[in-house]
């Protein structure tokens, strides 16, 4: 009798799940299938994508989001590999840029014979439809086009059906211009296809959010929302074969778990593991660990229109009491650079001058001169792990402890990023600790922000108004001479490395976990892959 | 006829429970200024973007005027659009929750095939070994706290022994069951696939024993104290001095009536479990949601938390009606409502 | 987590407040041992601890166990010993503010409903169904999310799921005491609410509550530490126990330590509340005290 019963409840509550579950699943619902070509040929990534938002490149701006669209959209230019400091062609052929009377033209003549996945050629007009799709969406990565490089929906014509041409007004930096194609948001989309799946004027957005139209090696087979991303080989691609058969991301965000999938042979890279996991990895058998560069810098913002912080002795007092050795070589396991300026190594510009380390009585000294004796400020930090790989609590400890000796108390604030960045934004943070990484791979892209109050980003959540740096820093955009550019950013960041409200503690390092079979892995400090040149 | 107005008072009493749930968990995700919109498109977004971001979620309307289109959204079935995943909430739980119930249900019936025998054992053999054997683990079960269990149990399970898989709901390359109700293993049989329905049995395994620890626990507990206050009943020792078989005496009588406070507490524990699976979640990579509502709340996408707290919060009534309609079966004397 | 369900142990009226039975029980005595010697732990930690727990050595990070560092080092250096001692004194204060501040509100409520009657409670009533309807870990997410992570703001988030059972426990005591004998005495003698309430029905409600009390202290420690795992509890550096497993995780196959001992304390001081209140249940609830003592 009892067995009958709790049998009878389990029914009852079984009835109760099937009635909360989704009775039709609506036609957007992804059912994960078999995965192409089966184990042998498919690279499994243990990864956090927790910001994953989008495939959609017009839309899209996050980490994951772009790693995976990289892999299967193409752009005009890009950069190859590894380097970022030479533009190379991609659907475009060749590009010239002339001066005209009130506007930069630059025209690209396309490649022929390009086919999307779809099988429909890529013309002009494909990749017009895709740049004006940008523009007209103006989701985040937009800005990139309409207020870096000035352009508005009519700044580019199709000439003909393998010629393109962009007018910029001279305000805009036509080398910028080219390195902002080379990101995800210049990706060309299949434009009949995309216009095919439009639905309420969306663009197609609501298409490409987990579907593809692209032309690159790989298209996107599903996306299980907070489980995984598969890609698979694109059977139209006209560059060479990848070897994979399919790339599948999967949604692990504890890096302990990521770690123990590796050793175990269930992923075959994990991207999220701490220095200290990458070294127990380290003669471990069948597992390998690389690390590549990013141009990441954690720094701290020190708010100059807080007292005493708008005293400029007091700022540098805190960037000498720093202990930066340690933190790289202790904490991050000499995962990271000692970078102290704001433009990182791998950028053109990057001053190699990192003169601050620990000096307690130098700071000590510098805060008599600015007649501070003792002084408590909040530090706000953001939870989990700092890029390099250690907690953001353990790095405010360490800061805490190093600040502490100089006579200033912090009271470490941990919350949200999305909580931080509000305060930040704000300019009510005392002292804050976050990252920060280029829009696109040229020095402008840390300077301006970094200089400039009035565009409203770093520089001017840290209240530091500055109109001759700003100024430079404007000027040095256009400059074209790499030399002459490079003699300017030197002057910039040398006067900021001193003046500025930073203390940039480290370049950190990308460290990834392998199988030992996964070969061609190469990691752009941009933050991407190639897959089509990866094998297993 | 009692049973059918003692079914709609339940459920007028549930329906106002939710709009209490709504208001306060509305007024609490309203009470600070943070700005979801800065959370949604991060460091770099220029201030035009996020004004016209917060536009596009009516974020710069009135508050009042905001929780006006809430409701009137949710009457509809609309629980509106996710700040984070930009998708409309409604769509993202239908997509997390049945991975929860899935891993809930395991921890029951874990609990129920474990619990409930254990309680009976350590009740017969009370004051003896397997009595304290129970109670022991009972008292561990009811004081470690899950997560630190869950990294245990994943550590020892699959990364020392290797005996079962280290998270997720199912085998990378093995394809999921065609969605029906959500939940893999009554999809993978419903479909009659049978290596789907292995893959997705032995991933619920490590969850649902880390889940299941502490209801296991309750249930043993309740078990054992019910049944040693029926065992000491006149009408047992009747059956004992009739010369009934002792087994008979403990499953068949002693049980019987031992079941209804356990059977209450298997109420209360559903709604609890709920709150276990978003720990439980984190550590086990599974993609249920309790590892959504962790997102959201970080991101402050109150539109996403508002539904996991309107749908946890309609959970633990719901598995309380069914519990009493059980009740009510189990006992007809019983007067409710 | 799961606490609500140990609040719903059964609790049954009683009569007789005990005095020495309870340490007739050698389980009751290691309970009370266990809370003493934590209680020691809390009060002393600045004489018990062998080093500062927030100083930290780069030099001698991650070390294990030695005779320097009874339990090793973390990730900082700081010495893991010193900051588990310093860590009882969070945990019982998340604890104790739990328990009284949602005691008394819920005692409160309880009071009122229970000696009100009437629409005033039914409309409490209501009120307490709401919170006891969100699972506990959701709402105090929603909470700390919207407030931002502290453990001041994980305190409250843990208050506001328990006080209503108190408030229903009390409600439902003080029901079944009004109609008795010696409250009806006093009202006939003309005693005022505020005196009968404080005097009578208050002092005969005091052992259910006692007993949640106890089972209360524990689940608010083990809500605390899963809250401050997800990141929604104590700020760094704080040596706070959930806060220090979480951080030792990404150690745990090198350094497993770091997420073991935090994790052992919680599971002895939450265990030795459990066993406190089983405890307290059979000596103040006469009807069980036999079988489970």
């Amino acid at each position: 009798m009892p067995l009958r019963r709790s049998s009878v409840l389990f029914a009852l509550a079984l009835l109760v799940a099937a009635a909360c579950a989704p009775a039709t699943t609506p036609g957007g619902t992804t059912t994960p299938s078999a995965t192409a070509g089966g184990a042998a040929s498919t690279l499994v990534i243990y990864d956090d994508t927790s910001d994953l938002i989008s495939l959609d490149p017009a839309v899209l701006y996050e980490f994951s989001g772009v790693l995976l669209a990289h892999n299967v959209y193409e752009t005009l230019v890009r950069f190859e590999g590894t380097d970022l400091a030479n533009i190379k062609p991609g659907l475009a052929t060749s590009w010239d840029i002339k001066e005209g009377p009130s506007t930069t033209d630059i025209t690209f003549k396309l490649k022929s014979g390009v086919k999307f996945a779809s099988g429909n050629a890529l013309t002009a007009d494909d990749v017009v439809y895709s740049v004006q799709r940008a523009i007209k969406l103006n989701k985040s990565p937009a800005f990139l086009f309409t207020d870096v490089a000035g352009l508005k929906e009519d700044s580019v014509k199709a000439s003909d059906p393998t010629t393109v041409v962009f007018s910029l007004p001279k305000t805009a930096s036509a080398q910028a211009f080219l390195s902002i194609l080379t990101f995800t948001l210049g990706s060309v989309v299949d434009s009949k296809e995309v216009k095919a799946k439009e639905s309420a004027g969306d663009s197609g957005s609501g298409y490409l959010l987990d579907h593809s139209a692209g032309s690159g090696p790989f298209v996107v087979d599903h996306w299980a929302k907070n489980t995984e991303v598969l890609i698979k080989a694109n059977p139209n691609y006209g560059g060479t074969k990848p070897a994979l058969g399919g790339v599948l991301t999967k949604h692990v965000p504890e890096s302990t778990n990521q770690q123990f999938a590796l050793e175990k042979g269930d992923a075959d890279i994990a991207r999220d593991l701490t220095p200290q996991q990458i070294s127990a990895l380290q003669g471990k058998a069948g597992v390998t660990t690389t690390s590549a560069n990013s141009l990441l810098l954690v720094y701290v913002g020190m708010n100059a229109m807080v007292k005493p912080l708008d005293n400029v002795n007091v700022r540098e007092a805190l960037r000498t009491a720093v202990d930066y050795d340690g933190i790289v070589k202790d904490l991050l396991k000499g995962n990271a650079k000692k970078v102290q300026g704001i433009i990182p190594q791998g950028l053109a510009g990057h001053n190699e001058s990192a003169p601050f380390q620990q000096d307690v009585a130098k700071a000590q000294a510098l805060m008599k001169q600015a007649n501070v004796d003792k002084v408590t400020l909040d530090f706000l930090i953001p939870t989990g792990q700092a890029p390099g790989g250690t907690a953001w609590a353990d790095l405010a400890a360490k800061l805490q402890a190093d600040w502490g000796k100089i006579g200033v108390t912090v009271n470490i604030k941990q919350t949200t990023t999305a909580d931080l960045l509000g305060t930040y934004r704000a300019q009510k943070g005392q002292l804050v600790m976050i990252n920060w990484g280029p829009d696109y791979p040229d020095p402008d892209a840390n300077v301006a922000p970094f200089t400039d109050y009035k565009a409203k980003s770093i520089a001017f959540r840290n209240g530091w108004d500055d109109a001759t740096i700003a100024q430079k820093g404007h000027d040095a955009a256009l400059i074209t001479d790499p030399a002459k550019r490079a003699t300017a950013y030197k002057e910039i960041t040398e006067y900021v490395l001193h003046n500025g409200p930073y203390v940039v503690l480290y370049q950190p390092t990308a460290l990834f976990g392998l199988r030992s079979n996964v070969k061609g892995f190469a990691w752009s400090a941009i933050g991407w892959a190639d897959y089509a040149a990866v094998s297993k | 006829m009692r049973f059918v107005g003692f079914l709609t008072r339940r459920i007028v009493g549930i329906a106002a429970v939710m709009v209490g749930v709504s208001i306060i968990t509305f007024a609490i995700s309203h009470v600070i200024p943070a700005d979801p919109a800065v959370a949604a498109l991060g460091d770099h977004a220029t201030p035009d973007q996020i004004a016209a971001f917060r536009a596009e979620y009516h974020l710069d309307r009135p508050l009042g005027e905001q929780y006006v289109t809430y409701v009137t959204g949710i009457l509809r079935g609309d629980l509106g659009r996710s700040i984070r995943t930009r998708r409309p909430v409604a769509e993202d739980l239908a997509d997390f929750f049945p991975a929860t119930i899935e891993l809930s249900f395991a921890a029951l019936l874990v609990s129920i095939v474990v619990g409930l025998p254990a309680g009976v054992w350590s009740a017969v053999f009370r004051g003896r070994l397997p009595d304290h054997l129970v109670r022991v683990l009972s008292l561990v079960g009811g004081s470690i706290p899950v997560f630190w269990l869950g990294l245990i149990v994943i550590g020892l399970g699959y990364y020392q022994l290797g005996w079962f898989p280290g998270g997720g709901r199912i085998d990378t390359f093995v394809a999921p069951p065609p969605t029906r109700t959500g939940l893999y293993v009554v999809d993978s049989l419903l479909a009659g696939d049978l290596d789907a329905l292995r893959s997705s049995l032995i991933h619920l395994v490590l969850p649902a024993l880390t889940l299941g620890y502490f209801s296991t626990a309750v249930v043993a507990r309740m078990t054992r104290s019910s049944m040693l206050e029926v065992l000491g009943q006149d009408y047992i020792r009747t059956a004992r001095a009739k010369g009934l078989h002792e087994r008979l005496v403990v499953w068949r009588h002693g049980l019987r009536n031992a079941l209804i406070p356990t059977v209450t507490i298997i109420g209360l524990i559903f709604g609890s479990l709920l709150s276990g699976a978003v720990l439980t979640e984190t550590i086990f990579s599974w993609p249920g949601l309790g590892r959504y509502a962790t997102a959201s709340a970080i991101s402050l996408d109150f539109p996403a938390v508002l539904g996991v707290t309107l749908l946890a919060a309609v959970v633990y009534p719901v598995a309380n009606l069914v519990v009493d309609i059980a009740y009510f079966w189990l006992d007809p004397r019983t007067q409710r409502g | 987590m799961a606490e609500r369900a140990v609040a719903a142990f059964p609790m049954r009226a009683s009569r007789v407040v005990a005095r020495a039975p309870i340490l007739r029980n050698p389980l009751n005595v290691t309970a009370i041992a266990l809370i003493a010697a934590f209680t020691l732990c809390a009060l002393f930690a600045p004489l018990l601890a062998p080093h500062d727990p927030l100083a930290q050595s780069l030099g001698t990070r991650l070390e294990p166990p030695s005779s320097a560092h009874w339990l090793g080092t973390d990730q900082l250096g700081r010495d893991l010993a010193s900051r588990l001692l310093y860590g009882a004194r969070i945990s019982l204060f998340i604890g104790i503010l739990v328990v009284v501040s949602a005691g008394a509100f819920g005692t409160l409520v309880g009071l009122v409903a229970g000696y009100a009657g009437g629409l005033v409670d039914e409309l409490l009533m209501r009120l307490t169904e709401v919170f006891l309807a969100f699972p506990a870990l959701i709402l105090a997410m929603a909470i700390a999310g919207a407030l931002g992570p502290s453990l001041t703001n994980a305190i409250i988030a843990i208050a506001a799921v328990t006080w209503a059972v108190y408030a229903r426990l009390v409600r439902g005591q003080i029901l079944s005491l009004r109609r008795r004998e010696f409250v009806e005495a006093a009202r006939s003698i003309g005693a005022s609410h505020m005196r009968i309430l404080a005097r009578h029905l208050l002092p005969n409600a005091v052992a259910p509550l006692l007993i949640q009390a106890s089972f209360d202290m524990g689940s608010a420690i083990i809500s605390a530490a899963g809250l401050s795992f997800i990141g929604f509890g104590a700020q760094p550096p704080t040596p706070e126990w959930g806060v220090m497993i979480s951080e030792g995780r990404n150690f745990i196959s090198t350094q497993p330590w770091l997420s073991l001992f935090p994790g052992l304390a919680i599971l002895l001081a939450v265990g030795a509340f459990n066993l406190l209140g089983d405890g307290l249940r059979d000596v103040l609830d006469p009807r069980l005290r036999g079988p489970l003592a």
